[in-house]
């Protein structure tokens, strides 16, 4: 009959692997940084996990992987990544890691040929009766484009030396299912970052998480707090990790992770090629949303934040564009100003309008020309290929210190005065002949530190309708 | 035992159900529709899918089978799509068609709930029991339910009236299957117009396709050809016509072919909500169509005359009508296309044409004067002359390297759109450009960079001579418009 272990159980973090940044051979010294990291707060770790990108490591790195492990894990469990595709090559790392001192082989569904169910349970038969050490199994089917069948499970469970299950597919449905017809016999594991809280009131036993390396706290503290029946903290403190858990399960996983840890001051170095550091499965742009959210939860140091609303009058504000409240007055420039939103999502549009044959005109044509340093200008647009009329220019006051920042203008600032104005354009606020002889530059001043895209785009629009209210009254 | 009639073969256009806007069939459209491809099919189907039938009330989809009745009067087969999710109506319908007088019945398998095997045999061989001559239809993508070969085959040979089987999922495995089991005994029509002549090669009888409501006499082109065993030829065709019909059948093929009918000036109105314009059918892929609908010859060329300063110029453009008989007011125009996929290489370019000694000219003289060169701006083009600005700065040799290639894009564009006579040479001394372009710094597929920037640049030049979009799609959008970075990841 199977034994449930004592120690199979809490946060484990499915370790990255550091990489050097030329050659991509395993850095040993970070590997060991990263696990001193993360020790005080972990229950164990997990070393060549699908975080650990497996799949691009030879045996004999999977080897030193554990042997490291074991040698910095303070006597914690080391479970040891031993997947593959053929059960050969998966019963070898699975002796490899019980000569290296490993608790425990994680060792997932076969992949790249789909064997059957009656393969599938073979596979892990042939390893759990080939080597002597206790096996947690593993479903993943986001990358092995198919599931752990619960039947197999079930199964499996009856094996000696089976002692558990890592679920990574998030799909609860799957996880109440094993929980209903093995929970009795193994320790089911959450494998999900979004999914933790749920699956712990569901009953599994702990979690190996790519997150478990950047915030393991927050997850025990989650722990401590279903076991303590207090739902509502329990909530909350997923709710506060909610986004950095989605990027890392599903847009960029290790990668996503390695970016993180090195905003942490812990360089992980590249992945292994295809994967790209960033611009690949991670793109730029979530790149700057992981150091927001690090920022937030105090991970790393947050950027300057002073600045100020423009306060000269109104007329006076469209120097940027070379436009003097005496051109306002000479060429009878249409100007209104709107602010709209608390805190860091108060927004202030400064805006003007004015005919083509205007110096406004020729402002309109300049900015195109020359998008000043962090201070692009956007043309307003509904989306993309639906440009409003009359022609209006998005000009932030403020420098766009990173990518993070721009993304609060591309985007939300950008289509909510669209919004606005085009809602001003079917009022006839906007006169009909002004959509075709008429530009508009709009100065948009957005706190720096803005991250909420719906509020933003509330009070962008808020704020752009006053704007225009005054500027076509 | 099913059988084969005379009359299922060759070329037969899914219609498209001309709708009032707000309103019920737009039965004038619908007629003149149906005149228009009449002389190039070999049979039509009306409330098939393209047909919107699903969005039909059950009077109007007889509605629209008695109009078509009416207006094919004997010339070809009316094979009606009269398909419902339940057996019951699905029988009801049939038997109305029956009396009303169609050829045939084109009954889709049962969709959205998704009944097994056997329930969706029976349901077949229900609606077999009508009696009318029965064309089974599988299209996995719209009704989620794929009728294995086993199904097929069984209702085909079995039932009584049973004449052939429509296949849009394009899965030329199953088509395969179905080849070695009933070929001969049954019609076997393709239904995905990307692999047309790949099935009529392999051995399909004919084909009910969505873009058959646009170039019918291509299909029967491609169909002739391989009937005589010109194989060659036949690939000819398919490959020139692949961009268009990957066009519209990736992207909803009703809007797809409603909008390229009416630029071929057969106005057909939209497609019922909440099938939108710019939504599955996007923006680009409208100017793709029309540019791939000019290529074949399916959008004439009129005069238009472009009133610059005090020239009056008459050119001859691929119009549309969404272009104005007379282009004026140069001082400032704004045309914005996009490109994609993929994301890392989409292009997104935003442009202004205006008068050389006016706002966009002077700034282009200003910009280059003050260091433009050195911001990495530069003159791409003379005739017109063209300034392009990087929007994002360029830091590595790689990112160089791309962005030259989305100058050529951009170059490409202005030269073909000299060459159609968007920008007619007796102005290109009085106009100017400055381009915005945008490479992303992730970008690696250079041709993908190149080709996306040419689109959306040749897009955008149109867009800003014609003044669009309009206030009225803007205001008709402004609630559905959805900014794909307004949200978080």
């Amino acid at each position: 009959m199977p034994i449930k272990v004592p120690w199979l159980e809490g946060v484990f973090p499915a370790l990255v692997t550091p990489f050097d940044r030329e050659t991509e051979a395993v850095d040993e010294e970070a590997y060991r940084r990263l696990i001193r990291h993360a020790l005080p707060d972990v229950n164990g770790i997990v070393t060549s996990g699908t975080t650990g990108e497996f799949p691009y490591l030879t045996r004999e790195e999977q080897r030193r992987l554990v042997e490291i492990g074991v040698e910095e894990a303070d006597g914690k469990p080391v479970i040891a990544g031993c997947g593959a595709s053929s059960t050969q090559e998966a019963v070898t790392l699975a002796r490899d890691a019980k000569e290296s001192g490993a608790s425990a082989a994680l060792i997932v569904t076969p992949y790249f040929l789909h064997p059957s169910d009656k393969g599938v349970y073979q596979h892990f038969y042939d390893i759990a009766t080939s080597v002597d050490l206790p096996i947690v199994l593993y479903n993943i089917p986001q990358v092995m484009d198919a599931y752990l069948p619960r039947t197999v499970v079930e199964d499996l469970a009856d094996l000696p030396t089976v002692i558990g299950i890592k679920d990574s597919s998030g799909d609860l449905t799957y996880t109440m299912e094993i929980l209903e017809y093995a929970g009795d016999r193994i320790d089911v594991f959450v494998g999900h970052d979004e999914v933790v809280l749920p699956a712990l009131a569901g009953g599994v036993s702990g979690m190996i998480l790519a997150s478990a390396q950047v915030y393991p706290e927050v997850w025990q503290e989650v722990i401590r707090l279903v076991k303590a029946g207090q739902i509502d903290d329990a909530r909350a403190r997923q709710r506060e990790v909610q986004k950095l858990s989605r990027i890392f399960c599903r847009h960029g996983g290790g990668v996503a992770v390695k970016a993180a840890l090195k905003m942490m001051g812990l360089d992980m170095g590249p992945p292994r090629k295809p994967l790209k550091r960033v611009g690949g499965g991670l793109i730029h742009e979530t790149r700057a949303e992981i150091r927001l959210e690090l920022e937030k939860m105090g991970k790393v140091p947050m950027v300057g934040t002073a600045f100020e609303y423009p306060t000269a009058p109104l007329a006076e504000r469209f120097g940027d564009l070379e436009i003097t409240s005496e051109m306002v007055d000479e060429h009878a420039l249409r100007v209104g100003s709107g602010v709209a939103g608390e805190g860091i999502n108060r927004v202030q549009i400064d805006l003007i309008a004015g005919g083509k044959e205007t110096p406004l005109g020729d402002a309109y044509a300049l900015q195109m020309t020359y998008p000043m340093h962090r201070r692009q200008a956007l043309t307003a647009i509904l989306e993309p290929a639906l440009t409003v009329r009359p022609p209006t220019l998005v000009l932030p006051t403020l420098p766009q210190r990173n990518l993070r920042q721009a993304n609060m203008i591309y985007g939300p600032t950008q289509s909510a005065l669209a919004r606005a104005i085009v809602e001003a354009v079917e009022t006839e606020r906007i006169p009909a002949e002004a959509v075709d002889s008429d530009v508009m530059v709009a100065l948009t001043t957005v706190h720096p530190r803005a991250l909420d895209r719906h509020g933003l785009f509330e009070s962008v629009h808020a704020a752009a309708a006053k704007a225009l209210e005054q500027a076509f009254a | 035992m099913g059988y084969k009639t005379n009359w299922m073969k060759g070329i037969f256009p899914a219609l498209v159900t001309p709708f009032e806007s707000n309103g019920g069939i737009d039965e004038d459209a619908y007629r003149e529709l149906i005149r228009f491809l009449l002389p190039d099919v070999d049979g039509v189907v009306p409330c098939g899918t393209t047909g919107e039938f699903s969005y039909m009330t059950l009077e109007e989809r007889k509605q629209a089978i008695e109009i078509c009745l009416d207006v094919v009067d004997g010339q070809v087969p009316v094979l009606a799509g009269t398909g419902c999710t339940t057996t019951k109506q699905t029988v009801a319908l049939t038997r109305w068609a029956r009396d009303a007088g169609v050829d045939g019945a084109l009954v889709v398998a049962p969709y959205y709930l998704k009944p097994s095997f056997n329930e969706v045999y029976d349901h077949f061989k229900a609606v077999d029991e009508v009696g009318l001559p029965l064309v089974m239809y599988n299209i996995p993508q719209c009704a989620g339910t794929h009728f294995k070969w086993w199904t097929a085959e069984g209702g085909l040979l079995d039932f009584e009236n049973t004449i052939g089987i429509k296949d849009s999922s394009g899965d030329l495995p199953f088509m395969e299957a179905l080849f070695e089991k009933v070929r001969g005994k049954v019609s076997i029509f393709v239904g995905h117009d990307e692999v047309v002549q790949a099935a009529l090669a392999a051995g399909a009888d004919g084909a009910i396709l969505a873009s058959a409501n646009l170039i019918p006499d291509i299909w029967q082109q491609v169909y002739a050809a391989t009937e005589a065993g010109d194989f060659g030829t036949a690939q000819e065709w398919q490959q020139k016509v692949q961009k268009l019909v990957r066009i519209v059948v990736r992207c909803g093929a009703n809007q797809a072919c409603k909008e390229g009918l009416r630029m071929m000036g057969v106005d057909v109105g939209d497609s019922r909500h909440p099938i939108v314009p710019g939504g599955a059918f996007r923006r680009e892929d409208r100017e793709e169509l029309r540019l791939q609908l000019e290529a074949l010859g399916k959008i004439e060329k009129h005069a238009v005359t472009y009133a610059v300063g005090e020239k009056r110029v008459a050119t001859d453009v691929f119009a549309t009508p969404a272009t104005p008989d007379t282009i004026d007011d140069w001082t400032l125009k704004v045309g914005e296309g996009f490109a994609g996929p993929p994301f890392q290489e989409l292009a997104h370019v935003d442009l202004l044409i205006g008068l050389k000694d006016g706002p966009v000219g002077r700034a282009i003289e200003r910009a280059m004067a003050e260091g433009g060169a050195e911001r990495g701006l530069r003159i791409i083009e003379e005739r017109p002359r063209t300034l392009l600005v990087p929007t994002v700065t360029i830091r590595t040799d790689e990112q160089r390297a791309l962005f030259e290639r989305a100058a050529q894009g951009v170059k490409l564009a202005i030269d073909l759109s000299i060459d159609d006579g968007f920008l007619p040479d007796p102005i290109l001394d009085d106009v100017v450009l400055i381009v915005n372009a945008f490479v992303h710094p992730a970008a690696s597929i250079g041709r993908r960079v190149e080709f996306n920037n040419y689109k959306a640049a040749r897009h955008a030049i149109r867009k800003a001579l014609e003044g669009r979009p309009a206030v009225r799609e803007l205001i008709e959008e402004k609630e559905a418009a959805r900014h794909p970075f307004r949200y978080a990841p």
